[in-house]
């Protein structure tokens, strides 16, 4: 008993502690929607133009089996993307940070490959293979396997001079080198990687969704904008975003989970 | 006693052709086992490239190099290495960073625990054995850096200003705690750094290089008795040396 009753105030404390600081952000996050919801009323603006978010959700949850069926649709389109490319490009990236003629060959046509929008080869990518699953799991890996590789490859490559002297010295081979010292070192900017890919791997299946599919939110957004409901267009926004936001989160829950030095070390930089 | 290490017309030249750069040497040196020596010059001169070239970790451009009669061809194992910006990594604890060192050479850590103990108590580190590189000051780092150089018993050490980015007290304190280290395990010590007064309080020899292309401008023995407290810096000899020494570089022009 007596613990429950030395953590409860702490608990209170810390709730009020988040509260006091971040309250201006909940204020203006409550702020910006009451001006969305009376905005719609004061400037008399068409509902099939803008719809206020109360009926975002009324209608939204109406049809919420359709949204709910899409997000799991696109959902996997961006799991199984994101994911081929991290079980692709990791290795690759090591690889080429590793060898002198990959790096003279793969990585300037990688870095040439990273200047053009990936998003362009969608057309392509359907005309070749129709309608189904696979040519939006190629979309979400084209998107998210350069960033992932050209950060693997510079954290592999950035041990520091005197770490380096340091494991030459001690006389262990490649591979304990490796184990030891060159992998946990490179973790920190793989995950900038993973991040940064996390990010960009539902705009790629929603865009792949808008040029040619017959399901998922993309679709659905299209579809429902077309028959001039906005209010279902901003439902599947927030389903495409609550897919993002799941994405990113679980990347960096594996980040604290993986390196959880790394998080301190940042914070007690200041960055 | 011979000489542990021998270095013999040693050279180093960094590029080739029209913008070749003469970096160092040619220099001698006989450094016998147990001496501290410091290798003390201006920026620039070549300190660390010798340090660099003894450690096998950068070829020479010619000369020789022997460590006990053995020569250096490729990077000594048998060595401590410390640089200006230490080598603890952020994933370990102070304790784990030292055991980096055992491990790297395949020597399981637990049998030398004790060892490993003892020497973060030599440096008073004991309290931090179990915290990460960054809950420490820079001058906690650089001493975690000595026992992570120091627990596999090397024979030489080779320091390339260690407390280079450290103020001038904590400075003066880790001297003291270095001094008591070498004075208990009594390693061959080679010693890079830019201050007078640091390498006249804890050199057996002092080496003075001159500025680029760095040579051993005068290799001056400091017979002052250690450990080398406040009175002794205070002592006539003491700051005889310390003169003797600025005079020299004042005839290079560097001060």
């Amino acid at each position: 008993m007596a613990s429950v009753l030395s953590e409860e105030p702490s608990l209170v404390a810390a709730i009020q502690g988040a509260i006091k600081q971040s309250w201006l952000f909940i204020a203006f996050f409550i702020g910006f929607f009451l001006f969305w919801e009376y905005s719609v009323v004061i400037f008399d603006i068409p509902r099939y133009i803008l719809t206020p978010p109360s009926e975002v959700v009324r209608n939204g949850w109406a049809d919420l089996d359709r949204l709910l069926y899409y997000t799991w649709i696109t959902g996997v389109e961006t799991l199984l993307g994101y994911v081929v490319a991290v079980v692709i490009a990791l290795p690759l990236g090591l690889a080429i940070a590793f060898s002198s003629i990959l790096r003279r060959t793969v990585y300037p046509f990688f870095v040439c490959l990273e200047m053009t929008p990936k998003i362009a080869f969608a057309p392509l990518f359907i005309s070749w293979l129709g309608f189904g699953l696979l040519p939006k799991v190629i979309i979400v890996f084209l998107v998210c396997f350069f960033p992932i590789v050209l950060n693997a490859i510079l954290a592999f490559n950035s041990l520091s001079e005197e770490l380096t002297r340091f494991c030459r010295s001690t006389g262990a081979g490649a591979w304990r080198t490796f184990i030891k010292v060159r992998l946990p070192a490179a973790m920190p900017q793989c995950f900038v990687g993973f991040k940064y890919a996390a990010i960009n791997a539902t705009v790629g299946a929603a865009i792949a969704e808008f040029i040619g599919s017959d399901q998922g939110l993309g679709f659905y957004i299209q579809i429902v904008t077309g028959n001039m409901r906005p209010d279902l267009a901003f439902a599947g926004i927030f389903f495409l975003t609550l897919l993002g936001l799941s994405l990113f989160g679980a990347v960096t829950l594996a980040e604290r989970l993986l390196i959880p030095w790394h998080i301190s070390v940042r914070r007690a930089a200041g960055t | 006693m011979p000489d542990l290490i021998e270095i013999r017309q040693v050279t180093k030249v960094f590029g080739r052709g029209a913008t070749e750069v003469h970096a160092f040497g040619p220099v001698d040196l006989a450094i016998e086992a147990g001496q501290f020596v410091s290798l003390l010059g201006p920026s620039g001169c070549g300190k660390s490239t010798l340090v660099l070239m003894l450690a096998g970790l950068l070829e020479r451009s010619a000369g020789t190099i022997r460590i006990g009669g053995k020569e250096v061809t490729g990077p000594q194992t048998d060595i401590g290495i410390m640089f200006q910006d230490n080598t603890l990594v952020p994933w370990r604890t102070v304790r784990g960073n030292v055991e980096l060192q055992l491990e790297m050479r395949g020597m399981p850590p637990k049998p030398h625990a004790d060892r490993v103990m003892s020497l973060l108590r030599a440096v008073h580190l004991e309290d931090f054995a179990e915290r990460h590189p960054h809950e420490l000051s820079g001058g906690m780092q650089q001493r975690a850096a000595f026992c992570q150089a120091m627990v596999h018993d090397p024979r030489i050490m080779l320091l390339d200003e260690p407390l280079g980015k450290l103020d001038a007290m904590t400075r003066e304190r880790i001297r003291s705690d270095l001094q008591q280290l070498w004075m208990q395990q009594r390693p061959t010590v080679l010693f890079v750094t830019h201050s007078i007064e640091e390498a006249v309080q804890l050199s057996t020899q002092v080496a003075v290089i001159t500025p680029r292309p760095g040579r051993i401008d005068r290799l001056i023995p400091i017979d002052l008795p250690f450990p080398r407290d406040l009175a002794v810096k205070n002592s006539p000899t003491f700051v005889g040396h310390v003169r003797e020494i600025q005079e020299i570089f004042r005839g290079f022009g560097v001060i």
